[in-house]
């Protein structure tokens, strides 16, 4: 076992080296040169070269990214050019909204999903099967966009259940106020997708052997669902939470922008408008260290659940 | 709920009422202003923005010297932390100001307990910090070249590494603490406006230097609000600065019905008036839409993409929300929009079909312009929030002509026969090649944004109604303004709003020597450019009004602009929203507002 995840590790470093060289390329040509951006309306070429210095854009390519390994391997990512904010600091502080939302959005959403999943594959090829089906599926066709709108005018605006937007001072404030509006809009929109990938899941358990054995014990259904289905089938939905949720924590930036609340997602667009690269680097090492990470427990956690797994 | 349970209560909340005294049943709930921005602000240090966002808030809680009355328009100067407007000398090269005694910088831990009061050395200070190279402050140019002695002085923090602060410097002296002497290189006329502009404020250095990098999210200054909370790109809070000199409102209206009425309501009243503001950062125009109409704001004025939804086409509150006590506040924003061409005969080593100024690259300028139908522009893009710019000068500008006219009529007929007079000729696709033979394509930049998605597209049916092929250019907003300063761009549309109401911050965009500056069409104009310098030295009247038309002839006989249009800013306020005018300078209004209790309060 620690022969294993010490190779794992010893795996990172070359994933990681590609993400650094793919973000740093992309920066430097097709990012922009920061110095326009931050030089103002009326600038001179020497206030560019003054700006450009100042950045350490101006350095020969194999220095910036020597600074930027350097920067990965130290944690210090340096200010926000356009801020001056840390940029620990700027994840220190979008990291809890970010997760207040998060959390009960994928603990709420998975558990709808799985009880959803777990009927229609119990009732596999019944009406109410096929009629959750296609509406899975006319859902999943739906923009997430469409589901903010119309849930934000109609929750919001129209019935005065939530406030629009906002973010306020308090955990309980930011949960129970500002979140839950951000929060029924995420588990509607991954709902869908997710009662059709966990009912595949269960359907794999229900027609395994185990299962007709369980029933040929005289199990009840219900025990053979809760326990012995409902055991193996979180193996891959487990997996596939923990695999969604470094990207999820980037990627709500939509939700976040519709109801103003300060997460990640939000400054990612934010740095990315602002060709703001300590922050985007930052961003892009976080988020690809986190899924090594997940994957890593992923694998362990297979091995861990189900002692059949062999890792190699 | 049951009629027992809602008698009981009923009758809990009258004993407690009862019980509540009586000063505390009368007291006033907070004047609370809660307003939006639709972009993220970058910080509140003044030499280190340039976002109009963190702007607004500069201007609430620092004092510049000078502002702008109210209520005259077009834009007035009037004394704010000076006591009087400056003493400026003949030759207009001295600035003399005496700034107000008694004024206090808000209460802050980097002044250690103590009152700090506001001196003319706290004006030299802050003016020195935009010439520091170190703070690469994107408003430099406001200062730059302009005060004697200052810009030595940053060539030697270059060269150093270090900006001296205490050197002497003989354009910035301060003969005693409530006088600051400012003297200037050349005369320039528009020097005062620089000192009303937000950034402008003083900061203290004590301030500076111990927030020393965080200085952004610490501001410390003496205006009327002071940053109370601060959560990045979400919430700004500000509160009025308990310290705050206090201000008389005291503005002599204009013919307009609409301010005789804010004067009646607001006139005397001492500032501010609020108990402070509250930003909220909302991107979406849906969200800052909804919050409105439930009443979580009070003024919205970021709303073009929604305005058909609470206007009348022409321009009136729809009665459903005339009904609702709605007010709404209708002006012109002091901009300009424009399509330029790069007037370079070359960009880089190929040659630009649109430069130079040759008669057959005139007319097809002219041509490309005549067939751009800018109404179109208004009434598809901007959903008639639009009105036809015909003057480089917008109007509530100084040196506006509202009698000017166009030399360039839309006229695609006439721009398809002016092309064929100078050798532009259909190929066999349709589409016209150069005199020579060459092909003919123009290459557009814009950024890859719906709204310039939908520029590109009318771009594209203009050019293809007289035969010219478009292709669209897609760069990220900082390449784009590479492209541009290094003239390596075709042709492009953008937006130019004043920094200051005087039109030299219009006409320089178009002077030769700010090529690779501020002069993206990398216009060279001998002629232009020897009208536009002695324009500068004069303030504005009768004269430079004709150099400015001349010097408007000689752009439009070489077609550098097309000009296109100015937006209409339309300013919606809750009914309890008590004297607001949209300024068309000033970043805010919320000094000279005040808050009727709403209903329910």
């Amino acid at each position: 076992m620690l022969g294993y995840v010490v190779r794992r590790l010893w795996q990172f470093v070359p994933t990681l080296l590609g993400v650094v060289l793919l973000v740093f390329f992309l920066f430097n040509f097709v990012g922009g040169d920061p110095a326009y951006l931050l030089a103002g309306k009326i600038s001179n070429p020497a206030q560019i070269e003054n700006i450009r210095r100042q950045l350490g854009v101006d350095q020969p390519y194999a220095i910036q990214l020597w600074i930027f390994v350097k920067q990965i391997a130290s944690g210090d990512f340096g200010a926000s050019w356009s801020t001056n904010e840390r940029v620990s600091e700027i994840f220190a502080t979008r990291l809890g909204p970010s997760l207040t939302v998060l959390v009960p959005l994928l603990a709420i959403g998975t558990l709808l999903a799985m009880a959803a999943a777990m009927l229609v594959a119990y009732l596999r090829g019944s009406l109410t099967d096929r009629a959750i089906m296609v509406g899975c599926t006319v859902a999943q066709s739906i923009s997430i966009l469409v589901y903010i709108l119309v849930f934000q005018y109609v929750l919001a605006y129209q019935l005065g259940w939530f406030p629009v937007q906002g973010w306020g001072i308090t955990f309980a404030e930011n949960l129970l106020r500002y979140s839950v509006l951000a929060i029924i809009v995420g588990v509607a929109v991954s709902l869908a997708p997710d009662i059709r990938l966990y009912r595949s899941f269960f359907l794999d358990e229900i027609n395994q052997d185990y299962v007709r054995t369980a029933r040929a014990k005289g199990l009840s259904e219900r025990r053979v669902l809760w326990v012995h289905v409902l055991r193996n089938a979180a193996i891959p939905i487990v997996t596939n939470i923990l695999l969604q949720l470094p990207g999820l924590l980037a990627g709500a930036f939509l939700i976040e922008r519709f109801f103003g609340i300060p997460g990640i997602g939000r400054e990612v667009i934010l740095a990315v408008e602002r060709s703001d690269f300590p922050v985007i680097k930052a961003v892009t090492v976080y988020v690809a260290v986190a899924t090594m990470i997940v994957n890593l427990a992923a694998d362990l956690l297979y091995k861990a659940i189900d002692p059949r797994v062999q890792l190699k | 709920m049951s009629l027992g349970s809602h008698w009981r209560r009923s009758a809990a909340s009258a004993v407690f009422l009862l019980a509540v005294p009586a000063a505390l049943q009368a007291a006033d709930p907070p004047k609370i202003l809660r307003v939006t921005f639709q972009a993220a602000e970058t910080g509140f240090d003044p030499v280190r923005v340039s976002d109009y966002y963190s702007g607004q808030i500069i201007e609430a809680i620092f004092d510049p010297l000078l502002t702008y009355d109210y209520l005259a328009r077009p834009a007035k100067l009037v004394a704010n932390a000076a006591e009087s407007l400056p003493e400026i000398s003949s030759d207009g090269r001295s600035y003399v100001f005496r700034i107000r005694k008694g004024v206090y910088f808000a209460d802050d831990p980097a002044f250690k307990g103590r009152k700090r009061e506001l001196t003319a050395l706290d004006y030299a200070y802050s003016f020195k910090r935009f010439y520091d190279p170190r703070h690469r402050s994107p408003y430099a140019f406001l200062f730059t070249g302009k005060i004697v002695g200052l810009d030595e002085l940053a060539e030697q923090a270059k060269a150093s590494g270090s900006f001296d602060y205490d050197a002497p410097v003989a354009g910035l002296q301060t003969p005693d603490r409530h006088t600051l002497v400012i003297r200037l290189k050349q005369p320039d006329p528009n020097f005062s406006h620089v000192l009303a502009y937000p950034l402008s404020g003083a900061v203290a250095r004590e301030a500076i230097e111990a927030y020393g990098d965080e200085s952004p999210s610490h501001p410390v200054g003496s205006g009327p609000f002071l940053l109370k909370r601060y959560t990045r790109s979400s919430k700004i809070v500000l509160a009025a600065n308990p310290g705050y000199r206090g201000k008389l409102w005291d503005f002599v209206p204009g013919d307009d019905p609409r301010q005789r009425e804010i004067a009646s309501q607001m006139q005397g009243k001492r500032l501010p008036r609020l108990d402070g503001v509250e930003v909220s950062i909302m991107e979406e125009t849906q969200s800052r839409w909804l919050a409105f109409q439930r009443g979580e704001t009070d003024i919205e004025y970021q709303l073009w993409d929604v305005a058909p939804t609470f206007m009348t086409d022409d321009g009136k509150l729809r009665p459903e929300f005339v009904r609702r006590g709605i007010q709404l506040d209708r002006t012109i924003d002091p901009e300009i929009t424009y399509l330029y061409f790069n007037m370079q005969e070359r960009i880089g080593e190929a040659p630009n079909p649109v430069g130079g100024f040759g008669k057959e690259r005139i007319a097809l300028r002219r041509a490309i312009a005549m067939s751009y139908k800018v109404e179109d522009q208004i009434r598809i893009i901007r959903k008639g929030q639009a009105v036809r710019a015909e003057y480089p000068v917008p109007p509530g500008v100084a040196g506006h002509d509202p009698g000017y006219r166009s030399l360039i009529p839309y006229d695609p007929r006439a721009a398809n026969e002016l092309l064929e007079k100078f050798g532009y000729r259909k190929g066999a696709d349709g589409y016209r090649r150069q005199p020579d033979g060459a092909p003919l394509v123009i290459r557009n930049a814009s950024t890859p944004t719906e709204r310039d998605r939908q520029f590109d597209e009318l771009l594209k049916r203009s050019l293809d109604s007289i035969g010219v092929r478009l292709e669209i250019q897609k760069e990220r907003f900082p390449e784009l303004l590479k492209l541009e300063k290094q003239c390596r761009h075709m042709t492009r549309m953008a937006a130019w709003i004043a920094d200051y109401p005087d039109g030299d911050n219009f006409m320089q965009l178009l002077y030769g020597p700010n090529v690779n500056e501020s002069n993206n069409a990398c216009y060279r104009s001998k002629e232009f450019d020897r009208r536009y310098e002695k324009s500068r030295r004069l303030a504005d009247g009768p004269e430079r009004d004709r150099l400015y038309h001349e010097m408007t002839r000689l752009m439009e006989v070489d077609t550098v602009w097309l000009l296109l249009d100015s937006r209409i800013r339309n300013a919606l306020q809750q009914p309890h929203v008590v004297g607001f005018t949209k300024h068309p300078v000033l970043h805010t209004e919320w000094l000279y507002l005040d808050l009727a209790p709403r209903s329910g309060d």
